[in-house]
């Protein structure tokens, strides 16, 4: 018997090349002896890099040819990313799209964006709040013009609403706390607007943020971005219907609300225009040059940015018809997790 | 891996269904094929964008001469359209006759009569309208040739219907004697629409073990068949549906919850016991009423509220729409989605035209039969010994036809699509497993005769008979 396993065993090891030349090829993380993975690991990915280098090379070569020759420089790759291939969304808006604008002009927020009315925000809490909540809400005060902070109390958010509705406010904005961190936010539309309903994440106070700025109460422009379906163009509207529709220029203050797989990215900036005098100093030599461009600006304006205010990530959550009402109310529309069945579906 | 295309939809069977949106427009969405799994396509728009216009109730009655289509709008005015061209035939006003401002009180139910009053004129029109407020009226319309000429006809009845609530669901029955209303703070009310009279109210169900009454609040209703007045269903704003049948007690017979946020529309299958429900969140499910169990829901990333529900008179197609502004288009027996369109707008109602493209359904039933329909046809109205019958004779003929691409096979390629999975197999296999079936068809043809009595044996047949082709 054993000597039939030592014939075996040897049968199997003189046949061992073959099998160890396939597995070579097939991945490194099948083999089992840690050294020899990491080596072989390693030198795949040296491998890799120098392949990688080697393009990157013949590929600056080809430019610099172009360059030369005067030829047209190769057209640029455009790296593949999540939201360059996104989903076919047929629910994207159109410019050409007629009914797009004719439903705008019937929604709800249409009175506050053709400026029949002015924007008057409410601004109130969770039943507890402390800590942090406050916080954000003395910031989101500087941030928002004509916003009032209204205390919660024991108010049911319906009655708040009645009370809104009664004082002409166009908005209600409310900060849910929980655990002394702020984690919801909702808007609500008055007096028949939509609600949304948000989740927030990722705060940064002003105090947190270096060299932050104190926002002038001016009031400040609005930058909302990448608001591309029906869903998000409804959505920037309701955020839109929260500022004053005519900016302040000179107080040079922007809000930004830029919008990336669904993620709505709040910042608040201060900026200035500034003439570059380095720029001047480093072109003596070339005076000539200088003297052609004297009818042009002098020198080159740059925008430098100073942020202040608060900084936080908002994800949508829910969109309700009406105003707040969890129980009878209708939605436009839900996240639900059946929806989440891909990485390239993106709703606003 | 996730999966980074959208799901692809079958198509649907010719069909054609008009929407109506909050701007007060209306779409005709048309499905055409040869074939039965054409994509539906919006072909027609009517009215201009206007939201004083909101479409609020819709009624249709598509008979096949000169059908009508009845519009009830947000400024108080009824329409009444051609469903074909959606020429306007004349527009009354709601306000003049109940004196009220219409913006105040919207109309909530609307009615088209399709039955002719015996001692009006062909060429009339009646009909029902009910406002939020409990103003409910009949009326009788002349339609003469010029389209601004209406003239009123002297049976117009008014009554009120709500007692202090507000009403937001109303139904007329199948046989149009009979008017089902109710709403917030309204119980469920039967009207005797010869006499205008109530004949029946339900009642709250009783308070829960924690004594908390949950307070009246219908959102929809509709009548679980069209012969009989005495059953119907209604959906509440405590996401509940409940099933009254008059003719037993007032209180609910079944009721039973759905999900977390209120029901906003109902509708009834053509087989009596099977009804739809679609809620506020965009959630839509087929129960059958009689046990009150879910039969499944449809899964199809469905998120704004469904305000309404339509099934098809022929086809096993359900229509649903709502605040996602997409019609959907989904199929009864598999809950599958169908087809999707995106209208747009927030949508309040959708309706089937029954009489579309009849040459054209004809064709596709003659040529190569929707695989649905025909699933539907064998097992509601032919008995299953029949169909048996044929595949015997298939049998038969099978080995003659095999070369040929024969005619049967393809007549049922749906259900028989594992018998052509066979022909690729070597020929002896085949034979054996003809003589197989041979006997269990024998056997099975003497269960499914004393089965056939039973309310169910076509299905239970089939289903047997699945699974044992499938071992085969």
């Amino acid at each position: 018997m054993g000597g039939n396993d030592k014939r075996k065993r040897s049968e199997s090891e003189g046949g061992d090349e073959q099998p160890i030349e396939k597995k070579r090829e097939i991945l490194p993380s099948m083999i089992k002896n840690k050294e020899k993975r990491s080596a072989i690991h390693a030198k795949l990915k040296q491998q890799k890099k120098l392949e990688k280098r080697k393009k990157a090379k013949a590929r600056d070569a080809a430019e610099k040819r172009a360059l030369e020759l005067g030829e047209e420089l190769p057209a640029k790759k455009i790296p593949k990313t999540i939201e360059n291939t996104r989903e076919f969304d047929e629910t994207v808006c159109k410019p050409d799209d007629e009914e797009l604008f004719a439903g705008n002009d019937a929604d709800e927020f249409s009175s506050i964006l053709k400026r029949e009315r002015t924007p008057k925000i409410l601004i109130t809490t969770c039943r507890f709040h402390s800590s942090r909540g406050p916080d954000l809400i003395k910031e989101l005060l500087s941030v928002i013009p004509n916003a009032h902070y209204y205390k919660r109390g024991t108010y049911d958010l319906k009655k708040i609403v009645e009370f809104a509705n009664k004082k002409d406010f166009t908005s209600i904005i409310v900060v849910h706390t929980n655990r002394r961190e702020p984690d919801a936010f909702v808007i609500i539309g008055l007096p028949t607007g939509p609600t949304a309903h948000f989740k927030l994440s990722n705060l940064v106070l002003r105090k947190d943020i270096k060299n932050h700025g104190n926002p002038t109460s001016h009031e400040p422009e609005l930058v909302l971005n990448n608001f591309t379906t029906r869903l998000g163009h409804r959505i920037g509207r309701s955020i839109q219907s929260l500022f004053p529709q005519e900016p302040n220029f000179p107080g040079r203050r922007v809000v930004t609300f830029h919008n990336q797989r669904d993620f709505i990215f709040f910042r608040h900036h201060r900026y200035i225009f500034e003439a570059k005098e380095t720029k001047q100093t480093e072109s003596k030599g070339k005076k000539t040059k200088d003297a052609k461009g004297e009818s042009e600006p002098q020198g080159k304006v740059i925008a430098r940015l100073q942020e202040c205010g608060p900084r936080f990530t908002l994800k949508l959550l829910s969109l309700q018809h009406g105003t707040f009402d969890t129980k009878g109310g209708e939605y436009e529309w839900v996240h639900k997790p059946e929806m989440d069945t891909s990485r390239r579906r993106f709703f606003l | 891996m996730p999966r980074t295309s959208t799901l692809d939809c079958p198509g649907c069977p010719p069909l054609r269904a008009l929407t109506f949106d909050e701007l007060g427009l209306i779409k005709v969405v048309e499905a055409r094929g040869k074939q039965g799994r054409a994509e539906p396509k919006v072909v027609e728009r009517w009215g201009d964008p206007d939201s004083s216009k909101c479409v609020l109730a819709a009624s249709i009655d598509d008979r096949n001469s000169d059908p009508l289509l009845a519009v009830a709008r947000r400024n108080g005015t009824v329409e009444v359209l051609n469903p074909l061209n959606g020429d306007l035939r004349f527009s009354v006003s709601n306000a003049s006759i109940n004196g009220v401002q219409s913006e105040d009180d919207p109309v909530a139910g609307l009615h088209l009569f399709a039955k002719k009053k015996s001692e009006l004129a062909s060429r009339s029109c009646t009909l029902l309208t009910c406002t939020t407020k409990g103003n409910a009226s009949i009326r009788s319309f002349e339609v003469n040739k010029s389209a601004a000429d209406v003239a009123s006809t002297g049976s117009s009845r008014t009554w009120s219907v709500g007692g202090g609530g507000s009403i937001l669901c109303s139904k007329v029955d199948g046989s149009e004697n009979y008017f089902l209303s109710g709403g917030k703070r309204v119980e469920m009310n039967v009207w005797d629409l010869e006499s205008c009279a109530k004949i029946w109210t339900a009642k709250p169900p009783p308070k829960n073990s924690l004594g908390i009454f949950t307070p009246t609040w219908f959102t929809s209703a509709t009548f679980l068949s069209k012969d009989d007045h005495r059953k119907f269903v209604a959906g509440t704003n405590s996401h509940e549906v409940r099933l009254f049948d008059i003719s037993a007690q007032r209180r609910p017979v079944i009721s039973f919850d759905f999900r977390e946020t209120a029901i906003k529309s109902v509708a009834e299958d053509l087989d009596g016991y099977t009804i739809y429900v679609g809620n506020g969140s965009g959630d839509l499910a087929s129960f059958d009423i009689r046990t009150g169990k879910l039969l499944g829901c449809f899964l199809g990333k469905c998120s704004g509220s469904i305000r309404s529900i339509a099934r098809h008179p022929e086809f096993p197609v359900i229509a649903s729409c709502g605040l996602d502004s997409y019609l959907r288009l989904w199929n009864v027996k598999t809950r599958q989605l169908l087809s999707a369109v995106h209208l747009k707008q927030h949508l309040t109602n959708v309706l089937f035209d029954s009489n579309f493209a009849d040459e054209e359904a004809e064709i596709a039933h003659s040529a190569a039969d929707w695989p649905l329909h025909e699933d539907e046809r064998d097992e509601g109205k032919t008995p299953p010994v029949k169909r048996k019958k044929s595949k015997e004779k298939k049998g038969i003929k099978k080995e003659a036809e095999a070369k040929s691409g024969n005619r049967e096979d393809e007549r049922d390629e749906p259900l028989h699509e594992d018998e052509r999975d066979e022909g690729e197999t070597p020929p002896v296999k085949r034979k054996k497993s003809k003589e197989k079936k041979g006997i269990k068809k024998e056997a099975e043809a003497k269960s499914g005769n004393k089965e056939s009595s039973e309310e169910y044996g076509g299905k239970k047949v089939k289903s047997k008979k699945s699974s044992k082709r499938l071992k085969m």
